[in-house]
């Protein structure tokens, strides 16, 4: 059932939204028939009819441009049924092309408000061929970046460090200079010339006087050599932790607005977490459920349609054209260690989001968590079990005796810090 | 009992080989070269200073370098639709068949990776043997043939379809003969759609054609009592088994469902009720059950005759006609106590032979009916299906062929260019036919001489039934899509025969709608999907009628006793016993290598076959373990390492058929000689035994043999005792009363196991297994458990987590032979009897092997488990050091990855049969049993979703599930009620090397000999 609301919340949404534009294309057009048409359109039509695309019925636009023959559509629409009964050719065709699914009678419609009808697709449709087609959605590329830029870091390291040996080697060679001068005689000589202009020797003043200050040097000294060994310890211990990894998905997939917005359940799409280990990313049959109706017309949707094979127009799959969807992995375990979602959401009852973060704000989703034993074990130490109602948990004496205690059970206290009990 | 006997795992332990004794002393069968290292220039050479910070600079700049590469992009691929029934992560069963045996396979995300017995099946309530549990990894055989072929270049099916039809009109039109060649079908669809076949090719004919061949008793079941069947033997209703030369728990006719029914007389709730059944075996070669049985006569294959003659002459009071008395002082004696057994459990006894002779097998029908076995013990009525060859029928096919009258031959799951004991004979015949087609999936022998191969499905692929006994009905389903281009043969007969059905599985569903679906009281849609859950059907046994035996046995005898006197070797010649074993049965699956790699259960040679001589022959003869000779027979010769084999009758040498295959693909190729051709047709049936001169050839080989690996270096491990004594105390020799020295507890944290929910141990029945290896292969599949291939056996370096350990030990005109005694002084290593003990990591509570990681790799858990961090390990190996059972392994390699170890297991496809739930070890690492704790987590989250307590036999573990003696227990040693705390608490309970202090995990049963007074 929550399903089905939801597929209609989305579809009245669509419906508004073509409405909306409906209404400000139609200010400057205004007829008074068409105005009334789109009240009667929006009431009666759009359950089953769009203008540019084939639903349960027809695509309206080109259908009322190829079909002219106004007293037939009238009687079409007003009752169908007695049309087909009649064996009327067109109606027929109509009704087979269909797979034989009746429109419904709409016995209350007088022909006036028909021809409003008529005339209100005809002139939208029309209006909508003319606007030229939306420029395409630029392309996002799933560009394959790996989360660690490691190796340009280290480049840059390498050549701001042999910079800063050649300075020192200059400022060496510079001085032995100097010396060889002095010894020969000839330093003064030298010396005398920056003498003459007071102000760029003030300018550096400061500075030499701070070079020869040996204590400031080894302040210096001390604050660089501190800043690399902390700037290694964490980088060391962040090896291979991808905090904030955030790749470009084939599809921009928004999660603040499916898990946000509409507030669709994560288990809706993920419906592995309730009983396997895996999540599991959604086959794209789930996408189908609504996206069938909603937002077709978006490119990012059409990337759906072309993986399967769907024809929108026939709204026929074609298996030979479908290619798989190659999502980016984001959260990546080690193969060794063994981690079960149902056992975490639906036993322990823990909320998506105490992992994965605020997954339902996120554009795109990224690593919210670290991923790592530490913090694997940490929560394991301070979570309560979950044993309310789990007739699992009754008879173990262990557990009777913590509480007796007035302790509290943790993960921890049940053995889910062994070693063997994620590492097999 | 003296609880210091002496047991030995081979000879080189028993006489303390100076080679043995050294080899035992280390740990690892090569010793690793730090001397030379230390010894030779290497660390003392100077090493300039400007060449060291060279080197230095360099390495770390590389490595830094290395590790900076960027992390791979993990790509994650959803289904595009996804099916319904499946959930990542989540594994499905699907009920299916294998050979006869109601299965389950396991499927994850739909490829199967595992086959469990079908807890309901008939047969054997659940337990599989190794080939079937080893069957899963042939579907992921990249040798199988991708598409088929028509006159040896790739073709497609609808060019095959032209050209088989072609043919076949054709030599209808000519009125030439057809012949379908196969092993026995037990299915009645595939009957149906060979009959359908026939009809629409008038000329064709359907020949069953078994490598091992039971013609013999199917024979003279016909000559006793007019039906030409199979009958069902009932193991578990007999008081007294006596066998000659039937390997009826390894590999004689229907070895698990034997198995299961035999221990039901021998294990604990037997032991409980005070009942334990007899089993005295003759034979020459040891056999699985002749190392299983209480007592055990080795006589040789010439003197089986004389033997049964002599025990129906003492059972039936009269003298056939030309008796004569045994040559064998021992078997003599053996044969009037056994007569005198049998007689007095009558309706309660069973005489069975191994034989495939005709007048045998009469004989053996003839002490049946005296002993009242016809009704109770052998059921005729409701008979097996599961051999049906007839010699007698494909030996005039090849005549036949010769003569030119056949223009088609189809085969189909048969190979005889292989098998047939005159490859040439079947090679010369081939030539003259028009049309040679083979179904096979392989390239094999016989496929390659053929002009179309048509490959067959593989099993897990298709559809079909079974009906392995008479009114056992099983489903065969298909788990994957066909991998390749393959078409199931029953598809392609249906399809040249035009038959108005197009599809099999519609053939099979109407089959069963029609028919066999009402057999199960099951009709309609319903119906099928019902059968398709429970996987079979069984209409109800009829009556077993009795059958007396009632014809003249004069020229029956007169036939056996010539024979065997034919079969006599003189001189320095041998008697040759062929046999199967239990790993690679006829050779069929020879291209499997777990199959391979498991160590055979008698003689734990792996990957090759041998020529099995008593050790006082060889001492005889001047042979040495190893040594390659030429066994001559029927014209044919082959070059066969010689196995010291206790047990073995003198002047006889056994050799193990399946072996030798040259086409069956590059494990499988190769692997030992082709003993086929020793097979002699005699009487109208083949028969398993020759007379061979043999030669020596100067080589000797090393046999990759587990026998002393992991050795305990003479501490006892086994305990055993009469059936006698355990009548008059329970607990005997049980080690009970014996107390050891307490140890303080300086290492190891009390874990207080019995306040925590679970304490997982294990009860293993020594008198229940009879160590037939299906647990090995199990474990196998179920744990990645990686091959390694002959050389690194021979270095000891086998990965098995669940070993079976073989003893021998001596009884000696009721003596037993303790240390003490010399052992130089026995007369002979003949009579032996023989112990096998699974031996798998104990999980000790005071573990040794914990103490000893530096890097806490190994620890305990608050279940009672031993766990093992293979990502924290760094490879000391000092657990294993310090391990007493000896069941840790070390990965000396990346066996998964790693192209030295040529076995097909090192591809991206047969990767797929990998348990996902199980990580695969690298090179470095220690691994050992985990006591399946994947299954154990898996069990306790199902329990937890379901909001219920774990209940006793959630959770079974992988040898425990396939064990088709149910000799292991698995359980929560803290739950009072479970079958494991209740098989714990058994007086015959014993911990294996208990007085370590170590507190194993791991409870073994003493094992009961049903000896009675004499014993030779």
């Amino acid at each position: 059932m929550r399903s089905i609301s939801l597929i209609l919340k989305q579809f009245s949404r669509s419906v508004v939204l073509v409405a909306g534009f409906a209404i400000c294309g139609f200010s400057a057009y205004a007829q008074g028939d068409a105005v009334k048409g789109e009240a009667l359109f929006k009431s009666k039509c759009t359950t089953c009819h769009k203008l540019d695309q084939r639903l349960i019925g027809p695509a309206l636009g080109p259908q009322l441009e190829s079909e002219t023959d106004d007293k037939w559509l009238t009687k079409w629409i007003q009752n169908n049924q007695a049309l087909i009964s009649a064996k009327d050719q067109k109606a027929l065709k109509i009704y087979n092309e269909y797979n034989q699914s009746a429109m419904t009678v709409f016995g209350d419609l007088s022909d006036g408000d028909v021809s409003n009808i008529i005339s209100y697709v005809r002139t939208e449709y029309k209006k909508e061929k003319t606007a030229a087609p939306a420029a395409g959605a630029a392309q996002a590329k799933a560009a394959e970046s790996g989360p660690s830029d490691l190796v340009i870091f280290g480049l840059i390291g390498v050549i701001v460090l042999a910079f800063i040996v050649i300075l020192v080697l200059n400022k060496v060679i510079a001085t032995l200079e100097r010396l060889l001068l002095k010894r020969q005689g000839l330093e003064p000589l030298l010396e005398e010339e920056p003498k003459e202009e007071g102000a760029p020797v003030d300018r550096f003043a400061l500075v030499k006087k701070l070079a020869k200050n040996k204590k400031f040097i080894f302040f210096v000294v001390l604050c660089g050599i501190l800043a690399s060994v902390s700037w290694t310890w964490m980088t060391l211990w962040n090896t291979n932790v991808h905090t904030g990894y955030q790749p470009v998905q084939p599809i921009k997939f928004p999660h603040d607005l499916h898990a946000g917005t509409m507030q669709i359940n994560c288990q809706y799409c993920h419906s592995g977490a309730y009983k396997s280990k895996n999540a599991s990313i959604p086959s794209l049959n789930i996408c189908m459920n609504c996206h069938k109706v909603v937002k077709t017309e978006s490119p990012e949707i059409h990337k759906i349609y072309d993986a399967l094979g769907y024809d929108p127009a026939t709204q026929k799959y074609d298996s030979t054209k479908s290619r798989p969807m190659q999502w980016i992995r984001i959260h990546n375990l080690p193969d060794f260690a063994y981690f079960n979602h149902s056992q975490h959401v639906k036993v322990a009852g823990l909320k998506c989001q105490q992992c994965h973060g605020p997954v339902e704000t996120m554009k795109e989703v990224y690593q919210y968590s670290p991923l790592t034993m530490k913090w694997c074990i940490q929560c394991h130490k301070r979570t309560e079990v979950n044993m309310k109602g789990n007739a699992y948990y009754e008879k173990m004496e262990q557990v009777h005796d913590i509480l007796r205690k007035g302790g509290k059970v943790t993960e921890a206290m049940m053995g889910g810090i062994e070693c063997g009990k994620c590492h097999y | 009992m003296d609880s210091n006997k002496k047991y030995w795992k081979g000879l080189e332990e028993l006489n303390n080989d100076p080679e043995f004794v050294e080899k035992n002393k280390h740990e690892f069968a090569e010793p690793i070269p730090i001397e030379e290292i230390l010894s030779g220039g290497g660390l003392m050479a100077k090493t300039p200073r400007r060449d060291f910070l060279k080197a230095l600079g360099f390495g770390v700049g590389a490595v830094t370098l290395a590790a900076c590469q960027k992390v791979p992009v993990h790509k994650s691929i959803p289904y595009l639709i996804k099916p319904e029934e499946i959930t990542p992560g989540i594994a499905n069963y699907y009920t299916s068949t294998y050979d006869g045996h109601a299965i389950l396979v396991k499927t994850r995300e739909g490829r199967p990776i595992k086959v469990e017995g079908n807890p309901n099946d008939l047969l054997s309530k659940g337990g599989l043997s190794a080939q079937a549990q080893a069957s899963v990894l042939d579907l992921y055989d990249v040798n199988r043939l991708k598409n088929p072929i028509l006159n040896g270049g790739d073709a497609s099916w609808n060019e095959i379809d032209a050209f088989v039809k072609k043919e076949l009109d054709a030599i209808k039109g000519g009125g030439k003969l057809i012949r379908i060649v196969s092993s026995t079908i037990h299915s009645p669809s595939a009957l149906a759609v060979i009959a359908d076949f026939i009809a629409q090719y008038p000329t064709a004919k359907h020949i069953d054609y078994d490598a091992i061949s039971y013609t013999g008793i199917i024979q003279a079941n016909q000559n006793s009592f007019g039906k030409a069947v199979l009958p069902h033997y009932r193991f578990d209703k007999a008081d007294i088994i006596v066998s000659f030369g039937a390997d009826f728990l390894g590999t004689w006719i229907s070895p698990v469902e034997f198995t299961n029914q035999y221990v039901q007389n021998r294990n604990n709730k037997s032991l409980q009720s005070k009942k334990m059944s007899r089993h005295i075996q003759f034979e020459s070669g040891m056999s699985l059950a002749g190392s299983n049985a209480d007592v055990r006569i080795p006589i040789k294959p010439s003197e089986e005759g004389v033997a049964l003659v002599t025990l129906y002459n003492q059972i039936a009071g009269t003298t056939l006609p030309g008796s004569k008395k045994l040559n064998n002082v021992t078997a003599d004696k053996a044969l009037t106590i056994a007569a005198k057994e049998l007689l007095a459990a009558k309706g309660k006894a069973l005489v069975i032979s191994g034989s495939n002779d005709v007048a045998i097998q009469v004989l053996v029908n003839a002490i049946n009916s005296l002993l009242g076995s016809y009704g109770s013990t052998i059921d005729l009525d409701n008979h097996s299906n599961q051999f049906a060859g007839n010699d007698h029928d494909f030996v005039e096919l090849i005549s036949e062929m010769d003569k030119g009258e056949v223009d088609a031959v189809l085969f189909l799951n048969a190979n005889p260019v292989y098998d047939y004991h005159s490859s040439s004979a079947v090679k010369d015949a081939l030539k003259k036919v028009r049309l040679r087609l083979s179904f096979s999936d392989h390239n094999d022998e016989t496929a390659s001489l053929c002009n179309v191969i048509a490959p067959n499905h593989y099993y897990l692929e298709s559809w079909g039934d079974d009906q392995v006994l008479e009114g056992y009905y099983t489903v065969v389903q298909p788990t994957i899509n066909p991998v390749y281009d393959t078409r199931q043969a029953e598809q392609s007969l249906l399809v040249w025969s035009d038959n108005a059905v197009k599809e099999y599985y519609t053939y099979v569903r109407n089959n069963w709608d029609k028919s066999l679906l009402a057999k199960g009281g099951l009709s309609g849609q319903k119906g099928w999907e019902t059968l398709l859950q429970t996987g079979f059907v069984k209409v109800a046994d009829k009556a077993a009628g009795t059958y007396t035996f009632s014809r003249d046995l004069n020229g029956v005898a007169q036939t056996i006793l010539n024979q065997s006197s034919q079969m006599e070797a003189s001189g320095d010649k041998l008697e040759v016993q062929l046999y199967q074993t239990v790993a690679i049965r006829d050779g069929k699956r020879a291209n499997n290598p777990w199959l391979q790699e498991m160590p055979d259960p008698v003689s734990k040679v792996t990957w090759d076959n041998f020529a099995a001589m008593s050790p006082t022959d060889m001492k005889k003869l001047g042979h040495v373990q190893g040594d390659v000779i030429t066994i001559e027979a029927n014209g044919y010769s082959i070059a066969l390492p010689i196995l010291s084999q206790p047990g073995q009758a003198q002047g006889t040498t056994s050799i193990a058929l399946g072996y030798g295959r040259t086409q069956s693909g590059p494990v499988g190729d190769g692997v030992g000689k082709n003993a086929f051709p020793f097979h002699s047709f005699r009487n109208g049936t083949f028969q398993t035994t020759a007379v061979a001169t043999f030669s020596k050839t100067g080589d000797n080989i090393i046999l990759a043999q587990t026998q002393t690996h992991h050795s305990f270096e003479g501490r006892n491990v086994i305990r055993e005792t009469t059936f006698k004594e355990y009548l008059k105390d329970p607990s005997s020799n049980s080690g009970g009363s014996i107390k050891h020295k307490k140890y303080d507890d300086l290492f190891w944290q009390d874990y207080e196991l019995e306040k925590k929910p679970y304490n997982w141990v294990m009860a293993i029945d020594l008198n229940a297994c009879t160590g037939c290896g299906a647990c090995v292969v199990a474990c196998s599949a179920e744990n990645n458990i990686p091959v390694v291939g002959r050389d690194e056996v021979r270095r000891r370096r086998e990965m098995h987590w669940i070993r079976i350990d073989r003893y021998y030990s001596f009884n000696d005109e009721g003596k037993e032979v303790t240390e003490e005694q010399e052992i130089s002084t026995l007369k002979d290593l003949e009579h032996v009897s023989v112990v096998y003990q699974p031996m798998l990591c104990q999980h000790c509570d005071h573990a040794p092997c914990e103490t000893v990681c530096p890097v806490l790799a190994t620890v305990h858990s608050s279940e009672g488990l031993n766990h093992m961090a293979y990502n924290r390990c760094i490879g000391t190996r000092y657990c294993a050091n310090n391990c007493p059972y000896k069941v840790r392994r070390f990965n000396w390699f990346n066996y998964w990855n790693d192209s030295r170890f040529d076995n097909y297991l090192i591809n991206e496809h047969t990767h797929l049969v990998l348990n996902p739930d199980v990580t695969t070890r690298f090179r470095g690492v220690m691994e050992k049993c985990s006591m399946c704790i994947q299954r154990i987590q898996a069990g306790k989250l199902k329990a937890k979703m379901e909001k219920r307590p774990v209940k006793d036999g959630d959770i079974k573990v992988a040898c425990q599930q396939t064990c088709p003696a149910n000799a292991i227990v698995f359980g929560n040693k803290n739950d009072p009620n479970s079958e494991v705390s209740k098989a714990l608490n058994s007086e015959r309970t014993y911990y294996v090397l208990e007085e370590l202090g170590v507190q194993p995990g791991i409870g073994y049963q003493v094992k009961v000999r049903n000896i009675s007074e004499f014993e030779a």
